[in-house]
């Protein structure tokens, strides 16, 4: 593949991002997210990261994404419930754009500098990878793996109290 | 790591003080014997065997350094230290406050609890003061230790306190040593200047190197504070009335250790004061000047503690006499006899008056012999060490040595010693009179009192170390580093002689009506020459004239009308108190009053308002809105970017 | 101008996307889809750089990116589910910091 169909990708999910983050409905943006993702994945394809393409859409577009899925099938989609979302947006969005608008604006004039010299991106060996991980930063990947056990945790207890304290809650 | 067992010695006693003078809980009786005798005793039993290995050449010189702090060119070094004088002088006060200890155990067992644990937690301060004095390897330490024995015999000779004269004996005392002690603080800073180390061992040679003029200030400072601390002329007056402390505190305080301070600090700092034939004159004209001066006014005392207290001052004198003479190590035996046997009068003397029923005075001592035996036969002891009686006493060697080393100082040496040989038989003739006094039949039969172990064994061993004490002032002149002096077999006799001669004018001052009646009428040198009244009038009272004007009130009149009364003892009602009271008013009345009088509270005021407005301000910063923090986050991501940016321009 | 330049670019503008959303929006699941684009946008980077040298780091850091991410995902969703009563779903009205 070429880093031209790879600059490509990118940008289309840049794009779906940009969208997606400005959307009134939760759904929307939900779509527009797993557009970038997938997006995203076709990039790292491109770029022969193969490994990392197939992880992105099977973890990132599919797990997370699946799971988002749940949670919004809870959200209030009806047409007030958008207008008060975009009535928030419309509200709340000149500040944080300055903010942001004041990193991006460098970083777009450092773009600048060396030539298209590149060969095609080289092809990251799995193999490689593996002993990477589980040799080099055994360590690190440890600690990923304690993340996600402690996530795990997290997310049991508060599944677990959810019940009882939200009917509690709702005789309040 | 023998060195640091060194940093322990001090430490039972400062102990002891802590757990007596704070600990909340109700001490019983016993215990706060058992505390104050462990930490008293504690010392001896730390320190015996380093003593005993360092004599024995085992042990050499050490230093042991506790804290160490560089400033620039300046080094605080606090440490202990082990040599010849910090060994002989600390092995003599450890044994000496232990036999203390264990007679004030026994002496004060009538005392209240309350009482008891004061006093036995000074007792162990003072003993950790003067530890730290003649252990210490730098100047901090040591005048640490010097100032913490100011302190405590303030509150030591001021124990009783219902009694107005014994707090104005307190008072007297601290003030007067620390008139001294502000002129050895000035010298030992100097010091440090020159050598901008606090070693004591760098000290010496920094003031040896030091420019002449320079040298004799310091060398002068040092002696004024010397001078100061061991009662010795012009600054003596603060002793004799400084016996309205209990007997031990006597025995320990104003015998053996802290009015032997000044000599530690002279022998400790002798290279500087020999380096100047003047400061080293004037430091034996003054010993010389208080021998005799507290040998005549003991003669006419008639209370046997301020008899002991002249003869103290006096036997100072002889120390200080010897460091004059550039004999130090002799001053240093000095120092170890008399501190045994003027504890030992202290202490025998102390149960004698107990046996004729409570009373110091020497006339009513008649019988005491008879009643404690024991004691009266280590008074006497104790009594003829003081005297120098010839070849059997302690005393006498030492004595002997310091005269020898005073006639073999050249013709200005062999005039004081004249001087002193008057002042050593004149010691022979007050030394003895409350033994002649004992002696005699009782006017009415005293009873028999229970002499206690406690009070007799320390008596007991002091009395037999002031005999074989004899054998010590050899071995402790060489270890100094001096040589004992032999001035010929004239000297020697001459000065028994006068030993002698002490003893035959002990019986005709006693026992002659003529003599006796004499000695009744001297009460100008019974009073000390009558210094206090002088100092009274020519110092304290244009003193408080000034500070009287000073603070503008004529309304204490009656309070000085009272002290003129009694001069011995002052009551100066505290001017300098009033004084600094009535500057502040004045500067409030000065100062402030032209503003609104509430002008200060308004501005602390405000200022708390306003500190109180800019937290409300701050905390809106903290809205607890997550969008907020992600804005400000991403606010100062910018900036960084921007100033990465920029710096990377070109 | 490097491709790696081009995608390094293109990944701090995913970041920011993500930054602006999170800051932007109040409801608390729009702030976490935005918060995964933020995570999407190193991923990128790591990855293109990885890609651009020839080496496995790369793809090593995005796998821990992964990771993060995925805890950080079911936590989120599970704090939001639990405030959701609350706040209704609106991080500002969650000011008072308690659950």
């Amino acid at each position: 593949m070429s880093w031209g169909f790879a600059i490509w990708a990118a940008t289309l999910a840049l794009a779906a991002a940009v969208l997606s983050v400005t959307r009134a409905s939760a759904v929307h943006a939900l779509l527009l997210l797993l557009a970038s993702l997938l997006a995203l994945g076709a990039a790292f394809f491109a770029m022969s990261a193969n490994f990392a393409g197939v992880i992105q859409l099977l973890i990132y577009a599919g797990a997370v994404v699946a799971v988002f899925v749940f949670v919004v099938m809870t959200v209030d989609a009806s047409e007030t419930a958008m207008a008060h979302e975009r009535k928030l947006l419309r509200s709340a969005w000149r500040w944080p754009a300055l903010f942001v608008g004041l990193s991006v604006i460098p970083i777009l004039f450092g773009i600048g500098g060396g030539a298209m010299d590149a060969g095609a991106p080289a092809a990251a060996d799995t193999r490689e990878l593996g002993l990477l991980l589980f040799g080099d930063w055994g360590v690190a990947t440890e600690l990923v793996a304690l993340m996600l056990i402690a996530g795990m945790i997290g997310v049991r207890h508060l599944g677990r109290s959810l019940g009882p304290r939200l009917r509690e809650r709702g005789r309040e | 790591m023998l060195a640091y067992f060194l940093l322990l010695v001090p430490l039972p006693p400062l102990g002891g003080f802590l757990l007596l003078a704070l600990d909340p809980y109700r001490l019983e009786r016993r215990a706060v014997m058992a505390v104050a005798l462990a930490a008293g005793i504690a010392p001896l039993v730390l320190f015996l065997p380093v003593a005993l290995g360092y004599f024995a050449g085992s042990i050499g010189d050490t230093i042991a350094p506790a804290f160490t702090l560089n400033f620039g060119q300046f080094e605080v070094a606090l440490a202990m230290q082990l040599d010849a004088l910090s060994a002989i002088a600390a092995l003599t006060v450890t044994v000496v406050a232990s036999c203390v200890m264990i007679y004030a155990a026994d002496y004060m067992a009538s005392a209240r609890v309350a009482d008891l644990r004061r006093f036995f937690a000074l007792m162990n301060l003072f003993l950790a003061g003067m530890l730290s004095v003649v252990m210490a390897a730098d100047s901090i330490v040591f005048f640490l230790g010097w100032e913490l024995m100011g302190l405590c015999s303030f509150f030591l000779i001021s124990y009783n306190m219902n009694s107005p004269r014994a707090f104005a004996a307190g008072r007297k005392a601290f003030v007067m040593t620390r008139i001294a002690d502000a002129a050895l603080l000035a010298g030992l800073l100097l010091l440090f200047l020159e050598a901008t180390s606090v070693r004591i061992a760098d000290l010496i040679p920094a003031g040896l190197a030091a420019p002449e003029q320079r040298a004799v200030v310091i060398a002068v400072l040092l002696l004024v504070g010397a001078l100061g601390k061991s009662a010795q002329l012009p600054f003596q007056t603060w002793l004799p009335t400084a016996m309205a402390g209990p007997t031990p505190v006597s025995a320990l305080l104003h015998s053996a250790t802290m009015v032997a301070a000044g000599a530690i600090l002279l022998i400790r700092f002798a290279p500087l004061i020999e380096a100047h034939p003047g400061v080293a004159a004037a430091t034996a004209i003054a010993g010389v000047a208080t021998a005799v001066f507290g040998a005549l006014c003991a003669v006419a005392q008639t209370d046997i503690k301020r008899l002991l207290a002249y003869s103290s001052i006096s036997q100072i004198g002889f120390m200080l006499l010897a460091v004059g003479m550039g004999a130090p190590g002799v001053a240093m035996a000095h120092f170890v006899v008399h501190a045994l046997f003027k504890s030992l009068l202290f202490m025998s003397a102390g149960v004698l008056s107990h046996a004729s029923g409570g009373t110091t005075e020497i006339r009513r001592l008649r019988g005491s012999a008879y009643a404690a035996p024991i004691s009266f036969a280590t008074y006497v002891v104790g009594a003829a060490a003081l005297a120098g009686f010839p070849i059997l006493s302690a005393g006498w060697w030492s004595k002997e040595a310091v005269l020898g080393a005073a006639v073999m100082a050249g013709p200005f040496g062999q005039f004081l010693w004249l001087v002193a040989l008057g002042s050593a038989a004149l010691t022979g003739v007050y030394a003895y009179r409350p033994v002649w006094s004992a002696l005699r039949s009782p006017v009415e039969p005293l009873p028999a009192i229970k002499e206690n172990w406690l009070a007799v064994g320390p008596l007991i061993f002091l009395a037999t170390a002031s005999v074989l004490g004899s054998f010590l002032v050899g071995p402790i002149v060489r270890t100094m580093g001096g040589t004992v002096p032999h001035a010929g077999l004239g000297v020697e006799v001459m000065g028994a002689l006068a030993a002698i001669a002490g003893l035959i004018g002990s019986v005709v001052v006693s026992f002659s009506p003529v003599w006796s009646a004499r000695i009744k009428r001297a009460r100008r040198l019974r009073a000390g020459m009558q210094m206090d009244a002088i100092y009274y009038a020519f110092l304290v009272r244009p003193y408080r004239r000034v500070v009287h004007k000073l603070s503008g009130r004529n309304a204490r009149k009656d309070t000085s009308h009272e002290a003129e009364t009694d001069r011995t003892d002052g009551g100066m009602g505290d001017p300098v108190g009033t004084a600094t009271v009535n500057l502040g008013l004045w500067l409030a009345r000065v100062v402030t009053a032209p503003f609104v009088p509430d002008r200060f509270d308004l501005v602390t005021m405000r200022s708390t308002r306003e500190v109180r407005r800019a937290g409300v301000w701050a905390r809106r910063l903290q809205t607890g809105r997550l969008r907020t923090y992600v804005m400000a986050i991403a606010f100062g991501l910018g900036v960084l970017v921007i100033l990465g940016w920029g710096m990377t321009w070109g | 101008m490097t491709p790696l330049n081009i995608l390094l670019v293109l990944s701090a503008g995913l970041f920011f996307a993500g930054l602006f959303g999170v800051a932007a929006r109040r409801t608390i699941l729009m702030q976490l889809i935005s918060l995964e684009i933020m995570l999407s946008g190193p991923a990128l980077g790591f990855v293109a750089v990885g890609a651009y040298h020839g080496s496995v780091e790369g793809t090593g850091m995005f796998l821990m990116v992964l990771g993060l991410a995925a805890a950080e995902v079911a936590l989120g969703l599970a704090i939001y589910l639990h405030m959701r009563r609350a706040t209704g779903g609106d991080s500002d009205l969650a000011h008072r910091l308690r659950g």
